[in-house]
């Protein structure tokens, strides 16, 4: 687990030798602002500049939309056979910041909790994951630090931190160590010493702050939860789910069956599902337990900073990367909404 | 994530069972046997994941008592596009199956006890199978009170089989239908709240049960409340809620902090009053 310094020449050498073995997905700019965690090709040049988080967090990757659960096959017998999907092939998820390692580490949780799901496991555990260091906010939406996110290091093989005299390598696991292999960097004996020293030049507050402290949270929106708050924002919203969508801990899924031409075969599939839109807790009836708009925002920040918090005892599940203020037509940023019902609480600082 | 935690590569993947008996309830219900390809061995109220190859998969509750052998009953009312098709299906079409899922309910915490049900609409349905094994060793419990409510006699289930329990001498049935709507009807006309006030209840030793469409609870509760004053740990609600995956993964059926799916769908009412989405 040795730490090593190298150029971001050698560095990117390295990644593309380690794509030619597997799939690796690295953030390139698409469009004019955005970014996207898409396969490294042989040309394809590594940006090692900021880049605003990508429109679609990596983890979505090991939760991919429209994944198959099975295929289905009528057999000669009249009975339907039901065959679990092809495994899926290794992959490096590469330049994964803090906060989406974060989201990643607690998909991690939610999906290993009994029973466990076999698929993102099975993704999961031939996933490297090479992460790479903030040392400034990404843009004024981000706000990792005031939910705990941005020294997030679990979960990674690799780290790297973008130092003055070059890029710091680190290795956090054996499967770093072995994808390290291939690499002829130099050894960095204080390579911990270096990077403390780089993120103490982080500006103070990074980003965006919390009204109050996140262990606070769960409390506050337990006194807060007939607040007007939820449906002022919610007059807003569209109910469209582009906030869920790119939420790097947002993994509920809608379930859908298939039917070949041929009548016989079939493929059952889960695609993402957003708990913003109205059919979302629809049973028949009809009855819908989260009918208003304001309510359904409300279940999405609980889940967030309450329900899955004190569910998984991880801590905040928000991890504060901003992507569904970025992404919202109605410019709803959840930061804003707690903030705003901490005032409204009294629970505001 | 640990590489050795236990995984089940199954988990999604239905077994097959084989229609043998299907009985026509009412205009809308339709009662299924089905043979399965191993026991289910679940327990009372707990669920299954019933797949109609082609179209889809819905969460079904189990209306049969735990059982050894390989089969499963359910009652289903047509009401969508999956449960139109399973209407039009026939003795020897096959389904999938995933489950049993739920928490269910723990038989021997009734011993003892007297029992109310109180089980509107379809209610019935999913008690039938916390009242077969009841029932069937009934000198194990208490009073055990049961009331029933439908919309009009023709929606009335299980007609058959409160009669035979009624001879029981510690089981009593109180059958009501909100209107006879020019039926022939010899139960009661009301409300299923409307019995809960005339009970001869003992607070300290009853265990009650409900099951019914969401309107249902806070009338019942507010009922026992007013006459009886149960404590929320001896009062179990058994809730509905939209599932797609049945095991705690897709997101659908959560309530407050709870998922349907696993902390319930039979819930202790002490472990849920207090959340706002619980009986809404």
């Amino acid at each position: 687990m040795g730490s090593y310094l190298a150029t971001e020449e050698q560095v990117s050498t390295w990644l593309h030798l380690l794509a030619k073995e597997r799939d690796l997905f690295w953030p390139r700019s698409v469009g004019q602002f955005n970014y996207s965690f898409l396969p490294l090709g042989e040309r394809d040049e590594i940006c090692f500049d900021r880049y605003l988080p990508t429109i679609v967090p990596p983890g979505r990757r090991l939760l991919p939309d429209d994944e198959t659960l099975f295929t289905s096959q009528q057999g000669d017998d009249r009975l339907s056979h039901y065959l679990p999907p092809q495994p899926s092939a290794p992959m490096v998820l590469a330049g994964v910041r803090p906060c989406d390692l974060k989201g990643i580490t607690q998909l991690d949780t939610v999906m290993a909790a009994a029973p466990a799901d076999p698929y993102y496991h099975q993704r999961r555990v031939n996933t490297v994951i090479i992460a790479m260091n903030c040392l400034a906010p990404c843009d004024s939406r981000c706000f990792c630090s005031a939910v705990g996110a941005l020294g997030a290091q679990d979960g990674a093989d690799v780290f790297l931190t973008l130092l003055a005299e070059g890029v710091l390598v680190e290795s956090l696991s054996a499967r770093g160590d072995e994808i390290l292999v291939k690499a002829s960097f130099s050894l960095c004996e204080d390579g911990k010493e270096r990077r403390l020293v780089a993120e103490g030049t982080r500006p103070l507050p990074f980003g965006r702050e919390l009204a109050v402290v996140p262990e606070a949270l769960p409390e506050m929106l337990r006194k807060g939860y007939e607040s007007p708050v939820y449906h002022r924002y919610g007059e807003r919203c569209y109910s469209c789910g582009t906030c869920n969508l790119v939420c790097p801990t947002c993994y509920c899924f809608e379930v859908r069956d298939e039917m070949s031409l041929d009548g016989f075969s079939g493929r059952r599939s889960r695609t993402w599902d957003s708990c913003m839109i109205p059919a979302f807790a629809e049973v028949a009836g009809p009855h819908n337990f989260r009918a208003e708009v304001g309510e359904r925002q409300r279940h999405r920040l609980k889940r967030k900073f309450e329900y899955l918090p004190e569910r998984f005892g991880l801590g905040s599940f928000c991890v504060g990367c901003g992507r569904c203020g970025r992404q919202c037509t109605a410019n709803i940023d959840i930061l804003n909404m707690v903030n705003d019902i901490a005032v409204e609480v009294g629970g505001g600082s | 994530m640990s590489k050795d935690a236990f995984v089940d590569a199954g988990l999604y993947l239905p077994q097959t069972g084989r229609i043998v008996a299907i009985e026509q309830c009412t205009v809308n219900e339709k009662f299924f046997r089905l043979e399965l390809t191993r026991p289910l061995q679940h327990r009372p109220g707990q669920f299954v994941m019933v797949t109609v190859p082609g179209m889809g998969e819905c969460a079904i509750s189990i209306t049969c008592g735990p059982r050894e052998d390989n089969i499963l009953e359910m009652v289903i009312r047509r009401v969508g596009n999956i449960t139109a098709v399973l209407h039009g299906l026939e003795v020897g079409d096959t389904l999938g199956i995933r489950g049993p899922y739920g928490a269910g309910f723990d038989l021997e915490e009734f011993y003892q006890r007297d029992v109310l049900i109180v089980a509107g609409g379809l209610g019935l349905v999913p008690l039938r199978s916390l009242l077969l094994p009841m029932i069937a060793a009934h000198q194990r419990f208490g009073a055990i009170t049961i009331i029933t409510g439908a919309r009009s006699p023709a929606e009335t289930l299980f007609r058959h089989e409160l009669a035979d329990w009624r001879e029981k001498e510690n089981v009593r049935i109180i059958e009501l239908v909100d209107s006879t709507d020019h039926y022939q009807w010899d139960g009661e006309v009301g409300m299923v709240t409307a019995p809960i006030g005339s009970l001869v209840l003992d607070k300290n030793r009853t265990m009650v049960v409900l099951c019914g469409p969401p309107v249902m609870y806070k009338f019942v509760l507010l009922e026992l409340e007013a006459h009886h004053q149960i404590p929320a740990t001896q009062i179990f609600v058994d809730l509905e809620r939209r599932m797609r995956c049945g095991v705690g993964k897709c997101g659908h059926c959560q309530i407050n902090q709870a998922y349907c799916c696993q902390d319930g769908p039979v819930f202790r009412y002490s472990d849920i009053q207090n959340y706002p989405e619980g009986l809404a």
